[in-house]
């Protein structure tokens, strides 16, 4: 992973003191990021923590209350027609002319800009939609919907892509292709910015992601800087035991903090083998035996719960 | 120009692969069409009168020629009873019974032979044809037997009046009815794409607005010239109904038409918020457009409060413009009021949906 140095060049998105209200809800309140050309950007957050408020404004869909947004050295709210020809949209529920074939709306999009651009074929093939050619967009599956969302996203060969879900609905394969696609946009030069429930998917890709909640972001930088910024300490799991204190669980040694999701028990702990050992004995002393116990390193899902105080997924 | 045409065609693939939609544009005006003329013009005015002969000679025979000679008369022959029981049924409108002895009392001149005739006075149109038909044959029938010339006799010689006959009267109606529903439905598909998103992934692309608005319009211009051709031929080709008048004025009505019910559909798709909802909304302006402008008896056959109302619909004046200028109807009002009217109309909705409506 190499980051372009700040200083390098004018960075392709600069958001500053983004605000958004709708009536009282402050969607998007005080919003500032960058990001640099040709790395892979991710906007993460729980439904309704403003990215999609926040993305609408850079793509020029919408004008926020008050904020500079520069996107590709543009105006993105006085000069949105300048900047529409050089990015890419994949909207997550779009659904497209359902009664034209996939190639129709391929073409039908292509028409839409100037020249050049990739062909149709191109695209079909990137996208691995060939059978599906002349299949009518309502009878596509999802995921398959999903792909043609990205190709037309793509039809223009733009300078910035806006993925919004790009793997929703898609079956593992699939979501591994589209991840493919993704590091080829950025290997060809081009920048993404990217939005996604699935924290694996931002740890794969993304080069820097910032945490949004509430219109506001908690946190930017890269994955490895996000979590060790948090988290010096291993994740200890196991099935949640009823019965088993909080505070005992806080006083066991190296524990910095404790957290349950989904029936699972966390343990942030710097004594990886102290923490287990005294799980046992607590357990034993119950006359259970802790179900599933594991260890693990930190992840962008710890940050996400540490956070927000819930799981993306909910 | 290039998007705008693209998008026009995709629109036109869109409908024309939409079976329901095809259907309700222009099948429907044709049934219409189909329905009413067969009704008011299909089925012969021809009359079925029974006929029971019980004298049976040559004298009830010539009688039974001389109404059975006369235009559009049926004539049924059978016994008292059975024609009495096909009259209660509605098969033949009226029984003439000829008595026995018929020939020979008229023969002898021995004074009047009776003829029994049943009508049914509740039915007054068929009771005053019945007696004026047997009156007129049995007048003949006194004339020959008594030996005398007619004095007057008449001679009968069709012409063609300016009255409009119902036909034609209700094509022009029909297509007027068909272009307001082509223009206000264009507010369901607009909604569902709204909704589905496809409208702000579309904003999202190098094309511009009027170019969206563009294609839209044009697809429904397409349409109504469609069913322009469809009304109008079979209007002409089955029921005869001459289309005389300049094509221009015809035209230029159908357009400003056209454009002002459009309007009104991106009105309806300004505060629907669902697709459902468009459907709704559509529906609740249709009828009273439909039914109080005109489109199925003259406005002049309505009580005064319903005329009130009349007055203010675009579609009066559609349809009372397509009439003037298609089949030379009486005018409700003044033509150049029809083109001012719809003209109104189309700015105001236009400033309605530019103001209200939403892209997202």
């Amino acid at each position: 992973m190499s980051i372009p140095t700040a200083a390098a060049a004018e960075p392709v998105i600069r958001v500053a003191g983004l605000h958004k209200a709708y009536g009282e809800t402050r969607a998007v309140d005080g919003v500032s990021f960058e990001v640099q050309a040709g790395t892979i950007f991710g906007l993460l957050g729980p439904n309704g923590a403003g990215k999609t408020t926040t993305v609408e404004v850079l793509e020029g869909l919408r004008e926020p209350d008050r904020g500079e947004v520069r996107v590709l050295g543009v105006d993105a709210v006085r000069d949105p027609d300048r900047l529409k020809p050089r990015i890419g949209v994949s909207l997550q529920t779009a659904a497209l002319y359902p009664k034209l074939t996939v190639v129709e709306v391929l073409d039908l999009f292509r028409g839409f800009y100037h020249l050049g651009g990739r062909s149709t074929d191109e695209l079909i093939s990137l996208m691995d939609l060939g059978e599906k050619r002349t299949t009518r967009t309502q009878n596509l599956s999802g995921g398959q919907r999903q792909r043609l969302s990205v190709a037309l996203a793509l039809v223009n060969d733009p300078e910035l892509v806006f993925l919004d879900e790009p793997t929703t609905g898609m079956d593992p394969a699939a979501r591994r292709a589209l991840w493919d696609v993704v590091l080829g946009l950025r290997s060809a030069g081009r920048t993404v910015l990217l939005t996604t429930h699935y924290l694996e998917e931002a740890e794969v890709l993304c080069d820097r992601v910032a945490i949004m909640d509430h219109g506001h972001i908690l946190e930017e930088g890269t994955v490895e800087e996000l979590v060790s910024r948090r988290f010096k300490e291993r994740a200890v799991r196991f099935d949640t035991i009823d019965g088993l204190p909080e505070e005992r669980l806080a006083r066991m040694p190296g524990v910095a903090s404790v957290k349950h999701e989904d029936g699972d028990t966390l343990l942030y702990t710097r004594d990886v083998a102290g923490t287990i050992g005294a799980v046992l004995d607590a357990a034993e002393g119950l006359g259970v035996e802790p179900a599933n116990l594991g260890v693990r390193r930190a992840t962008l899902e710890d940050v996400f719960l540490d956070l927000t105080g819930r799981a993306l997924r909910d | 120009m290039r998007p705008l045409l693209l998008l026009t065609v995709a629109n036109i693939k869109s409908f024309t692969r939409d079976r329901a939609a095809l259907f309700w544009t222009l099948a429907f005006p044709l049934i219409f069409v189909l329905l009413f003329g067969s009704i008011f013009t299909g089925g012969s005015s021809e009359r079925s009168i029974g006929f029971a002969d019980l004298d049976g000679t040559p004298a009830s025979g010539q009688l039974k020629g001389a109404f059975a000679a006369l235009w559009n008369l049926k004539i049924v022959d059978g016994t008292e009873d059975e024609l009495l029981a096909s009259m209660k049924k509605g098969d033949v409108v009226a029984v003439i019974i000829v008595p026995e002895g018929y020939s020979q009392t008229v023969a002898a001149k021995a004074g009047p032979a009776n003829l029994t005739v049943y009508t049914d006075p509740s039915q007054s149109g068929a009771d005053a044809t019945t007696r004026q038909l047997v009156g007129f044959v049995l007048s003949a029938v006194n004339q020959a037997v008594a030996g005398v010339p007619p004095a007057v006799e008449p001679s009968f010689k069709p012409i063609q009046t300016n009255d409009l006959t119902f036909i034609s009267y209700l094509v022009p109606s029909i297509l007027g009815m068909s272009l307001m529903q082509v223009g206000i439905f264009a507010s369901v598909p607009l909604v569902a794409d709204r909704q589905k998103l496809i409208l702000k992934r579309l904003q999202a692309t190098p094309l511009r607005r009027w170019q969206l608005v563009g294609s839209n319009v044009l697809m429904r211009l397409l349409i109504a010239i469609v069913q322009t051709a469809i009304i109008v031929g079979v209007g002409s080709a089955l029921y005869h109904v001459q289309v005389a008048g300049s094509w221009l004025l015809i035209g230029g009505l159908i357009l400003l038409g056209s454009l002002a019910f459009i309007a009104l559909g991106y009105v309806i798709a300004s505060f629907a918020k669902t697709e459902d909802a468009a459907n709704g909304m559509t529906s609740v302006v249709q009828f009273p457009l439909m039914f109080l402008s005109g489109t199925f008896f003259p406005i002049d056959a309505m009580p005064d409060a319903l005329k009130t109302v009349a007055r203010a619909l675009p579609l009066t004046y559609l349809g009372d413009g397509l009439r003037q200028v298609m089949v030379d109807g009486t005018p409700f009002s003044p033509l150049w009021v029809c083109f001012a009217v719809l003209a109104v109309w189309l700015v105001a909705c236009f400033g309605i949906a530019a103001r209200f409506f939403k892209w997202q």
